[in-house]
């Protein structure tokens, strides 16, 4: 019943989600709980049933144009190339691209993509893909960010170091993101606030607040707090009997 | 010619010589055997005798080629461009998904050249009814892989297009149509290769020109000569039609998937 992201509107009960201005929050949760319908509720674009959604201070009643999405499968369309695929979003938007020049030089610069603009999409191996299509999601600089899995399918080296990218360009930047994962080692590292979602029926469960300085390196992850974080949120899973 | 040319030239011929070879040596068996078999000019002819028989007939091959081409190019655009926007209708639009779509479906389901005989009753032997048969066998695989690629925009695309708020049109413009592309050509090049067998299965059933109707005429007057120079004219005019639809679909879409790595 709830195998899809697609599936019943009341796979997830939101029960007052409150996200704040420049927050990164995860939610976390074991696969078909229905974190991406949740996901696109704070987007606006699924109908809620029950509770609220509050972004940035204020409540989410309609579809919101002021956010960057990002999804485990690329939005680059392969008919353009990667500068092609990045003016999309302004063109889209009815921005200009020329205006955008040397923010879109800033973004490829910092995911390591300098040199790589008349690249097509199948020419980039997955993470590359994912790092364009994050440059996509930031260049008219939304409010906020959502994060569909967007790592899910790379290797763990790459993961890593677009984790990386990711979290400088939310401290450069500070958009409010809101990053679905199902890695809780990745909840871990990346934000300052984890949902947890409940299995079937989905639902937000807790809010645990991660006090670990920023940036959050791979040195950080040996130490005994961080470790303790995955400990605690790894019992709250085990309670629910999904691990 | 750069050596780059020259050079992809030489790989096409070292993996395509085997091919070559294979043609050669069928049309030598051909030759030979209808000495080895005394088979009658009747029956079959050598095909060193097709070519030089059917040049002494050349202007009359050369105007039927022309009339069944008209034909069969005819038929063919009118079911692109009536196609295309229905199919695209058809996805938009809840009512005609309803009524006209599974009409659609089960008209498919009918082969179209069995209504020929019908048509040649109804409008004569001129270039109307094979032009009508013609768009007959090309309009449906069109239209039904139009409504297929028009419908199915990935979620991921859909919800980025949602998201940018942009207006039905611009996704339209600047997703749906690029994205749709590439299912479009299924379709279109299906037509393509059928037209050429709807035009001659048209005049087979009543014409007094073009191709189809060559062919009839010479086998009946015991000249399977001529009527293999028919076929083979039928042939590269399939030939054509499925060139020009390749080479627009390799410069309309050369990111697909496809067109990649020729």
């Amino acid at each position: 019943m709830f195998e899809t992201d697609d599936g019943p509107l009341n796979a997830v009960d939101p029960s007052d989600l409150e996200i704040g201005k420049g927050d990164f929050v995860s939610l976390l949760g074991p696969s078909g709980c229905g974190k991406s319908t949740l996901l696109m509720m704070i987007a606006g674009l699924e109908e809620r049933t029950t509770g609220s959604i509050v972004l940035n201070g204020t409540p989410v009643n309609r579809p919101r144009n002021d956010v960057g999405v990002m999804f485990q499968e690329s939005t680059l369309v392969p008919w353009r190339s990667v500068l092609g695929n990045i003016h999309l979003q302004l063109e889209m938007r009815g921005m200009n691209p020329e205006a955008h020049t040397s923010k879109v030089k800033e973004l490829l610069n910092s995911v390591s993509l300098d040199g790589m603009e008349q690249m097509m999409p199948h020419e980039l191996s997955g993470g590359m893909q994912q790092r364009a299509a994050l440059c996509q999601a930031l260049i008219h600089q939304p409010e906020t960010l959502l994060l569909d899995e967007p790592l899910g399918k790379l290797d763990a080296m790459t993961r890593e170091n677009i984790r990386r990218d990711l979290q400088r360009l939310w401290m450069d930047e500070r958009p409010t993101v809101v990053m679905v994962t199902h890695s809780i080692e990745e909840a871990v590292q990346m934000s300052n606030r984890i949902f947890i979602i409940t299995p079937r029926p989905g639902r937000v469960d807790q809010v645990i607040e991660v006090d670990l300085p920023f940036p959050r390196d791979l040195e950080i992850k040996r130490e005994a707090r961080f470790g303790a974080y995955m400990a605690d949120i790894q019992a709250v899973f085990q309670g629910y009997g999904v691990i | 010619m750069s050596a780059k040319t020259l050079s992809r030239i030489g790989r096409w011929l070292s993996e395509s010589w085997m091919m070559f070879a294979f043609f050669i040596a069928f049309f030598w068996f051909w030759e030979q055997s209808i000495d080895w078999f005394e088979i009658p000019e009747y029956i079959l002819t050598k095909p060193s005798a097709i070519v030089s028989n059917a040049s002494a007939d050349l202007p009359r091959l050369m105007e039927y080629t022309y009339i069944t081409g008209l034909e069969t190019i005819l038929g063919f655009l009118v079911a692109v461009l009536l196609a295309l926007p229905l199919g695209l209708a058809i996805t938009f639009s809840s009512i005609l998904r309803r009524t006209i779509y599974p009409f659609f479906v089960s008209v498919e389901m009918v082969p179209k050249i069995a209504f020929a005989p019908l048509f040649i009753s109804w409008l004569g032997f001129g270039l109307l009814p094979k032009v009508i048969i013609v768009f007959l066998v090309c309009f449906f695989p069109i239209v039904l892989n139009a409504i297929l690629a028009f419908g199915s925009l990935s979620t991921e695309l859909d919800r980025f297009a949602k998201v940018t708020g942009a207006s039905g049109w611009k996704v339209f413009l600047k997703i749906r149509i690029p994205y749709a592309l590439p299912q479009c050509f299924v379709g279109i090049k299906y037509a393509a290769i059928n037209a050429t067998v709807g035009a001659a299965i048209a005049e087979f059933i009543g014409s007094d020109q073009g191709l189809g109707f060559y062919i009839q005429i010479v086998t009946g007057n015991m000249r399977p000569d001529l009527a293999f120079a028919g076929i083979f004219l039928l042939t590269l005019l399939g030939l054509g039609m499925f060139g020009m639809v390749t080479l627009l679909e390799r410069m309309m879409i050369p990111w697909h998937i496809s067109q990649r790595r020729r």
